[in-house]
């Protein structure tokens, strides 16, 4: 009796969990309704449900609609025991089913397949033979290729996020974090006593660079490999030491100096450690962001007398501006595809993310939320992740370019700020 | 020396007189000063003229910054508050800053530390620049008045360190500011 309502309130926290993970609070309209059968494991214990994991980032993704299980009329995880016409009066559009095997060793065998409801048909399927602890990549690799035969886009449900939290009175209040792209997973890369900022991802998603104050109060820019967790101080001028940026082809950090007196955007090389100065303005010049054709930097500058955005040509160094609505526009991204800029925009006094089409001339503030910063946009160029505050407490949502898609990010202790979404890896 | 005096007084009286002209005060606002100027015995030995002068400007967000009661006229006042999106030194602020000059000025192993700080509207690196300018103000008041280079080291921290943690006008206003941190030869 006790370890059955024991095993019942497990499952009744796990599915309150599970909500947190998945806050779609706009979500499009014509989203597909896509059922994800629960993987049979026959009755043995499973450290991950694939398949929870599975639906969880079809739904976070804004563009499916995943029918509850509860509500599945039946259950099949063989192509041989699917009833279409189960799944066509739910009005499902497809299906996922799948088997999670143990094997020996402490590895499984996890297959899926993915069905068109309404032809009646397998479109994909494949096997995987995982470790327990991969069991979540595997979720994660099946969501992409689902993500992908559906829509036409790569998926990005295996890339992670890195972002930096505070935490008030705690010993080491900042901390330098990644997780899974939906959250899960967290680990810390760095703790600190002093402020921790502006985390940058290498186009190979094995270095990350960012700005710690840790030495004595002043701020330094570090390049921190995560294989081995070994870290080299790679500026550490005179005044501001911020907002590094790494090049599209891996060999240079944008960063912003002061040590010439007043903000100037820079250029240093990671292996030579040669510095060129990029910009000469006595305005401030930051926030430097690589356009995918590693030729251009965007960046903020205050040279029109409040914050703008610019665009840098490296080759002559010619500056030339880049936005015009309002008098507050800073902290610009690029989406990979080099069309869209998406930046912080003030509006009567509220931040808002707002995107900037590139080839169309168009500007949208895609956010309702009112103290927005640091937009970093997915490797697939489908949403933009940013901080925010929500009841005085910083958290992450993302929003897609559209603004049609709208997501509330799993909360986590205290403030967490300045995501970085992290490129695709291999 | 006199004239930043003349100047400093001539901006004190003016904005009392900008306050007595334009605000009406409320029950609120009157209870508002009197937790600002008494709550503490000490307040009951201030002089006179400290208290007159205090209760004849309302402590409120707009005149945080050049609020005579943030700032004693010597090195013990190390915040210097700023108005939103400037990097000017208030008027209020000169004679403390003066003392720390003429500290610092008699005693060369005293180094001092200048921390800027915004407050957390707008991008982050963006208001560290925007920290460093106020930094950078002080600095130059400090070394108009004599105070050599090497005394002063500045890092700006932008709105990485609140003093206040609120999303309010109020607490914005405290997070506008410098310290002046001494490093060594603290006075």
């Amino acid at each position: 009796m006790i370890r059955l309502l024991l095993l019942v309130l497990m499952s009744l926290s796990a599915a309150a969990q599970a909500q947190l993970m998945i806050q779609v609070t706009e979500g499009r309209v014509d989203a597909v309704p896509i059922a994800v059968v629960p993987f049979a494991s026959g009755g043995v214990a499973v450290p991950e449900q694939v398949d929870a994991v599975i639906a969880a980032n079809l739904h976070r993704s804004g563009q499916f609609r995943p029918l509850p299980a509860s509500e599945m009329l039946s259950r099949p995880s063989r192509a041989e025991e699917i009833s279409y016409r189960d799944f066509r009066v739910l009005g499902s559009e497809f299906l996922v089913i799948g088997r999670v095997e143990p094997l020996p060793a402490g590895e499984f065998r996890v297959s899926y397949e993915l069905h068109d409801v309404a032809r009646g048909v397998r479109l994909i399927g494949e096997t995987y033979q995982p470790k327990a602890a991969q069991l979540r990549d595997v979720a994660h690799a099946i969501s992409d290729r689902i993500y992908e035969q559906l829509t036409g886009v790569r998926g990005a449900f295996s890339t992670r996020i890195l972002y930096v939290t505070h935490n008030r009175g705690a010993d080491y209040p900042f901390q330098l974090q990644y997780a899974d792209a939906d959250g899960a997973r967290a680990r810390t890369v760095l703790r600190s006593r002093e402020p921790i900022m502006s985390p940058s991802w290498s186009p190979d998603g094995k270095r990350i660079a960012y700005v710690s104050f840790e030495a004595n109060g002043m701020p330094g820019i570090y390049i921190h490999e995560l294989s081995t967790m070994q870290r080299q101080l790679v500026s550490s001028f005179t005044g501001i030491n911020g907002a590094p940026s790494w090049s599209p082809d891996g060999r240079r950090l944008a960063l912003t100096l002061s040590r010439d007196g007043n903000p100037e955007i820079y250029l240093l090389d990671i292996a030579s450690r040669q510095l060129t100065r990029m910009t000469n303005h006595y305005a401030i010049d930051t926030e430097p962001k690589w356009l995918p054709d590693g030729q251009s930097l965007v960046f903020t500058s205050g040279r029109g007398g409040g914050p703008q955005i610019y665009r840098l040509d490296l080759r002559d160094r010619s500056v030339r501006r880049v936005s015009f609505e309002g008098d507050y526009n800073s902290n610009p991204t690029v989406t990979p595809d080099g069309r869209y800029l998406a930046y912080i925009h003030r509006r009567r006094g509220e931040f808002h993310v707002a995107v900037q089409d590139l080839q169309r001339h168009t500007f949208n503030i895609v956010t309702n939320t009112v103290q927005d910063e640091s937009p970093s946009v997915a490797p697939n160029g489908s949403m933009i992740i940013y901080a925010t505050k929500h009841g005085g407490a910083g958290v992450l949502q993302a929003v897609s370019i559209d603004g049609r898609i709208k997501v509330h990010l799993p909360s986590k202790e205290g403030e967490v700020r300045e995501p970085a979404w992290s490129p695709f890896f291999q | 020396m006199s004239a930043f005096a003349s100047k400093s007084l001539f901006a004190v009286l003016l904005a009392s007189t900008l306050v007595a002209c334009s605000s009406k005060p409320t029950d609120d606002q009157s209870g508002d000063l009197q937790s600002g100027s008494q709550t503490d015995s000490q307040t009951q030995i201030a002089p006179i003229q400290d208290q007159a002068q205090q209760s004849a400007i309302s402590l409120t967000a707009d005149n945080f910054h050049n609020h005579p009661s943030n700032y004693d006229g010597t090195t013990s006042s190390r915040v210097i508050y700023f108005a939103f999106d400037n990097a000017s030194v208030p008027a209020a602020a000169f004679e403390t800053l003066r003392a720390h000059a003429v500290y610092l000025k008699g005693n060369s192993n005293a180094k001092v530390r200048l921390e800027g700080h915004a407050d957390e509207r707008g991008t982050r690196e963006y208001n560290v620049a925007l920290s460093e300018r106020r930094g950078q103000s002080v600095e130059k008041f400090l070394r108009v008045q004599g105070v050599a280079a090497s005394q002063i080291e500045m890092v700006s921290y932008g709105e990485e360190k609140p003093a206040a943690y609120g999303s309010d006008e109020m607490s914005w206003a405290k997070n506008r500011r410098v310290e002046l941190n001494y490093v060594s030869g603290r006075p």
